[in-house]
């Protein structure tokens, strides 16, 4: 096993691939459930993947290194935070799967640094957005952006006060 | 996982109430619908036995009931008695804890076992996502996702 971080998370949806897809890369739709996050990734491999904040800031941008629609994506993850940007960009690969009438999505998010700031982050922040996407595509709700970051405010003082503890 | 044991974390964000969420995860009416046509059989109570029966009566897993603090917490120790290799592991433990969280109820399932590179929590890595995403589904839709309504044939 290797000492590098790797956060890996597996979520069964109702829906299709082609949706799971159009709803990981088409702006308009992340939007809905990524707590207002533009995000655009549907560009071929090469091109430019970038994520805006509800305020219209760029938070995130990279290159797309894998587009095979509706089965798998790659690109790099660069968040542009004063606090994030000094760390080398990441990588976040989909792969979409149908199994018995239902899709599994795999989400793996590798290739950080040991010791990685971002790593945490990354670990709370992907069980909210991932939850939200299957909310979203099975009874289309949309998700209020104020309980993301009420979420991910909480999950860092728990993780802050387990390192007191330790 | 550390040096000195295995162990799998899920997260998951449910838009119900603790107290809803609480009665999916120990009626069996929910359970048959989202974890594989399975019961429990427990009374609820610290040092009660746990049993978990698969639709034919016979029992896939069994423990006790370590902790237990109604919508907020559950603690079971966990021994699959199908395997005679994960039984020979001895017991797990596994805890879910539940808490508001705005419109939603956060979920983290916790399943560790004190041994290094258990072959029942890499079995068990594969199907708490499943279960757990079937779950979200009937609280949120009324329906559990359609592979997790029957136990596989076989086992």
């Amino acid at each position: 096993m290797s000492d590098k971080p790797k956060f890996v998370y597996v979520i069964y949806i109702a829906s299709s691939p082609e949706k799971v897809f159009e709803a990981l890369t088409n702006p308009d739709l992340t939007e809905k459930y990524w707590f207002g996050f533009r995000v655009a990734a549907a560009g071929p491999a090469g091109s430019t993947f970038t994520a805006r904040s509800p305020g219209g800031e760029k938070f995130n941008k990279g290159v797309i290194l894998e587009s095979d629609p509706p089965r798998r994506l790659a690109y790099t993850w660069h968040p542009q935070y004063d606090h994030d940007k000094h760390e080398r960009p990441s990588r976040v690969t989909f792969d979409i799967e149908s199994f018995r009438g239902q899709v599994r999505l795999t989400i793996v998010h590798d290739d950080f640094d040991v010791g990685s700031k971002m790593f945490e982050g990354i670990s709370r922040g992907w069980p909210a957005v991932l939850s939200s996407l299957k909310s979203f595509l099975e009874s289309g709700q949309t998700s209020d952006p104020s309980w993301f970051y009420e979420a991910v405010k909480k999950a860092e003082e728990e993780a802050q006060a387990d390192r007191v503890q330790a | 996982m550390n040096s000195t044991g295995s162990s799998f974390v899920y997260v998951t964000y449910i838009r119900t109430t603790p107290e809803r969420l609480w009665q999916a995860l120990t009626e069996p009416e929910f359970t048959r619908q989202f974890w594989a046509d399975t019961v429990q059989d427990c009374d609820w109570k610290v040092g009660s036995s746990w049993k978990l029966m698969i639709p034919d009566g016979r029992v896939a897993d069994a423990g006790e009931v370590l902790e237990i603090e109604p919508h907020r917490r559950l603690v079971l120790s966990w021994q699959n008695q199908f395997k005679p290799e994960l039984k020979a592991e001895g017991f797990s433990r596994l805890v879910y804890s539940l808490e508001q969280q705005g419109e939603m109820v956060k979920l983290t399932v916790t399943h560790q076992i004190g041994r290094p590179g258990s072959q029942f929590i890499e079995k068990v890595s594969g199907g708490w996502p499943i279960i757990l995403s079937s779950l979200k589904s009937l609280l949120e839709t009324g329906e559990s996702l359609e592979a997790t309504r029957r136990w596989p044939e076989g086992i």
